[in-house]
């Protein structure tokens, strides 16, 4: 399909970098010029500067923007903490929150005409989501030694053959379910948008879609998070 | 955030994933068997490892569906256990 104005693409093509017309490029300039891997660093860049010019230095009487972001580190952290444990929270807190935060900016950015929402791309969503895949593991191991493996195992030796090969599917079945909801979502919002803004613009036809795809963008965020939080819990939790 | 849509964001974060597990496990647990009965055995066993991997992956399935049933009712022992200690105090 082809892709509506995106202004950072546009830019990089008038500074004389190659941009590929497909979803990826052939060669390593090219895969670095993609959309989505642009977008990418654009959000990682706004973040950044936003919380730094919002912030600034930290106050013992918060101003606005330090009180806008205590209210939304302090909630996220109790949201963390009520549902996997204060210890995990707290280890987990940099990690989860940032993912949290980055997640919802970038499926937000998706609607705004220009610029196109990393997420939608399967390669940001399967990333994320192997970095919680093993981080879940790695929990799993550090707290319960080899005898992680237990868990696999299922609760009775004689039906060891029976469960492990559902428990391994099971498992496995979180990679894709995690990384292609989120990246099929954002990508249904994304194209319905661009092709009910081709159709029919001028009518304002995009506009009921814009109000579902905030929904959206909000909401898939939040599961991916609340996901990662019960994956974390449950590898760190004893074997049942 | 008022409390009703909270909650709904909440409820949706919580069940919105559960047909898609589902479905992704059986679609694995398929994959898996084709994979074992073409490039393992190069097509000898021809349907029997398929239909093998198809009954995994739909009882994987269901596992999933029991574990959010049990996170589900983790959640609720939790708030119960809440509300009395509230009373007690």
């Amino acid at each position: 399909m082809e892709h509506p104005i995106l202004f950072i693409s546009v830019v990089l093509q008038k500074l004389g970098l190659p941009v590929p017309h497909g979803a990826v490029g052939s060669n390593f300039i090219e895969q670095i010029c993609a959309p989505y891997m642009t977008y990418t660093w654009f959000v990682m860049a706004f973040l950044f500067f936003v919380i730094k010019v919002t912030i600034g230095d930290l106050e013992l009487i918060p101003g606005r923007g330090q009180n806008f972001w205590e209210v939304v580190v302090g909630s996220m952290d109790d949201f963390f903490a009520e549902n996997m444990g204060r210890e995990l929270a707290d280890r987990y807190f940099p990690m989860i929150a940032t993912f949290a935060l980055f997640i919802t900016v970038a499926n937000l950015i998706g609607l705004i005409p220009g610029f196109m929402s990393p997420t939608a791309s399967l390669n940001t969503t399967l990333a994320l989501t192997l970095i919680v895949w093993i981080t879940h593991h790695a929990i799993g191991f550090k707290k319960h030694g080899i005898g992680y493996l237990k868990q696999f195992a299922g609760p009775i030796p004689l039906l060891i053959p029976l469960m492990l090969p559902i428990e391994v599917i099971s498992n496995l079945a979180r990679i894709i379910s995690l990384s292609v909801r989120l990246f099929g979502n954002i990508m249904a919002k994304e194209t319905l948008l661009s092709i009910l803004f081709l159709l029919a613009g001028g009518f304002f036809a995009p506009l009921p879609i814009l109000l579902l795809g905030v929904l959206v963008s909000v909401v898939q965020a939040m599961v991916f998070v609340l996901l990662t939080v019960v994956y974390f819990s449950q590898a760190a939790e004893q074997a049942h | 955030m008022s409390g009703v849509k909270k909650e709904m964001v909440h409820l949706l974060a919580n069940y919105g994933h559960v047909g898609f597990t589902f479905a992704t496990s059986i679609v694995i647990g398929f994959a898996g068997g084709v994979l074992l009965d073409q490039k393992v055995f190069d097509g000898k066993t021809a349907p029997w490892f398929t239909f093998i991997g198809l009954a995994f992956g739909i009882a994987a399935g269901y596992k999933t569906l029991l574990d959010v049933i049990r996170v589900a009712q983790a959640d609720e022992k939790r708030q119960a256990r809440e509300e009395q200690d509230r009373h007690e105090r």
